[in-house]
């Protein structure tokens, strides 16, 4: 008698676990579907797989001022690197971010999201005070920064931003050599993670769209995060 | 007052006249400007068409301005995202081609500017041939519009030779 019962409790047991571990099971499995969230498929291409936390880092801006990782905190940050005596791709480049600034300017939530940095990798000819006034030529909401070569190395590296600086070309006396350099656009989101990238060629109205849909798909996903916990 | 008024336009037609053989008999010139930059800038880009309507292939051998040290012809290249700069010692344009320099691509990359540049300068350029024939244009500096920019998609790389 008392074994039966026993038997009976312990099979009993065994299905009331048997039921925890399913409903949890689908329980998970949709919570989950909730919080993977999919972006859509016109964005899709423009984001990195996973957003990318960004460490510490150093460069020097105009006045005696740094930029630093706080810096990219609470705003959408529009990252390009290049150098002032690039006369082809850099002025082109960021004169298309800076026709997409003012296209996002009817769009007055994202507009008073967005900045600007344009990083020189030529840090010999390319002072922070040179790189305020180059920049902002481009857009008022661009600024211009520099650092020495462990600090470049460094930011570019995590960026996965790639670049050389050329020797002279013997047949061309004076200052004048070559930079090769990444001319892809990086997206830091308000945490302060590498979120997306527009690579080139570029366009004001494409960047100016894609960034809206990013924007709000970011919105929406911290939403959700919060409803969950 | 009318007479002067024939003289002035006559005079105008001589200098038009005169400046259309100043682009020879086959080479054509379309549209040179020079995208603008911030006044700090040194170096500049300057872009435009050349049509060769003639029967044998012509060589840009040197580009000089008056208002930079030095004018080099270049090519700036895309490759894995990565913006590189060529440099071309010519030009050769094939017969009736032409060679489109515009933003991204073919460019005369302007060297150390004497005085800074602004919107609606001219900039005047000489084009040195290798048949010794020489054409003297003028590049208005403006900014830079979106049917400037090559297409990287269909880039037609005939009539470029690189060196």
């Amino acid at each position: 008698m008392k074994n039966q019962s026993g038997a009976l409790a312990k099979r009993s047991l065994a299905l009331l676990l048997a039921i925890a571990v399913a409903v949890t099971a689908i329980l998970g499995w949709r919570l989950g579907n909730n919080t993977v969230v999919k972006p859509p498929e016109e964005i899709e291409d423009y984001l990195f797989w996973q957003a990318k936390d960004l460490t510490e880092f150093k460069l020097t801006a105009a006045n005696n001022k740094t930029l630093a990782l706080n810096d990219l905190k609470g705003k959408w940050s529009f990252i390009f690197f290049g150098y002032t005596h690039c006369p082809d791709v850099c002025p082109v480049t960021l004169g298309v971010l800076g026709q997409a600034f003012k296209l996002l300017e009817k769009n007055p939530a994202s507009y008073q999201e967005i900045q600007g940095i344009f990083i020189s990798v030529d840090p010999k000819r390319d002072t922070p005070e040179r790189l305020k006034e180059y920049a902002s030529f481009f857009n008022k909401k661009f600024t211009g920064v520099t650092g020495d070569t462990a600090q470049l190395d460094a930011f570019a590296r995590q960026m996965g931003a790639l670049y050389t600086i050329h020797s002279k070309d013997p047949q061309n006396p004076g200052d004048n050599y070559l930079v090769s350099h990444n001319s892809t656009i990086f997206l830091v989101d308000p945490q302060g993670r590498l979120y997306g990238r527009f690579p080139p060629p570029q366009a004001p109205q494409e960047i100016a769209e894609v960034f809206i849909k990013i924007r709000t798909f970011y919105n929406e996903r911290i939403k959700k995060q919060w409803v969950l916990f | 007052m009318g007479f002067i008024l024939k003289i002035l336009i006559a005079l105008m037609l001589g200098f038009s006249a005169l400046s259309a053989s100043a682009e020879g008999v086959n080479v054509q010139i379309k549209d040179p400007w020079v995208l603008a930059a911030p006044p700090n800038v040194k170096v500049l880009a300057a872009y435009l068409e050349i049509i060769n309507n003639g029967g044998k292939p012509r060589i840009l051998i040197n580009v000089s301005s008056p208002a930079f040290d030095q004018v080099g012809i270049h090519r700036s290249v895309m490759h894995e995202n990565m913006a590189h700069m060529e440099h071309l010692k010519e030009l050769t344009i094939p017969p009736h081609a032409s060679a489109v320099l515009k933003p991204g691509g073919l460019h005369f990359m302007l060297m150390n500017a004497k005085k800074p540049l602004q919107i609606g300068d001219q900039v005047p350029m000489t084009l040195t041939f290798r048949d010794g024939e020489k054409i003297a244009i003028t590049a208005i500096v403006r900014s830079g519009k979106m049917e400037d920019m090559e297409d990287h998609q269909h880039m037609d790389h005939s009539g470029h030779k690189n060196h």
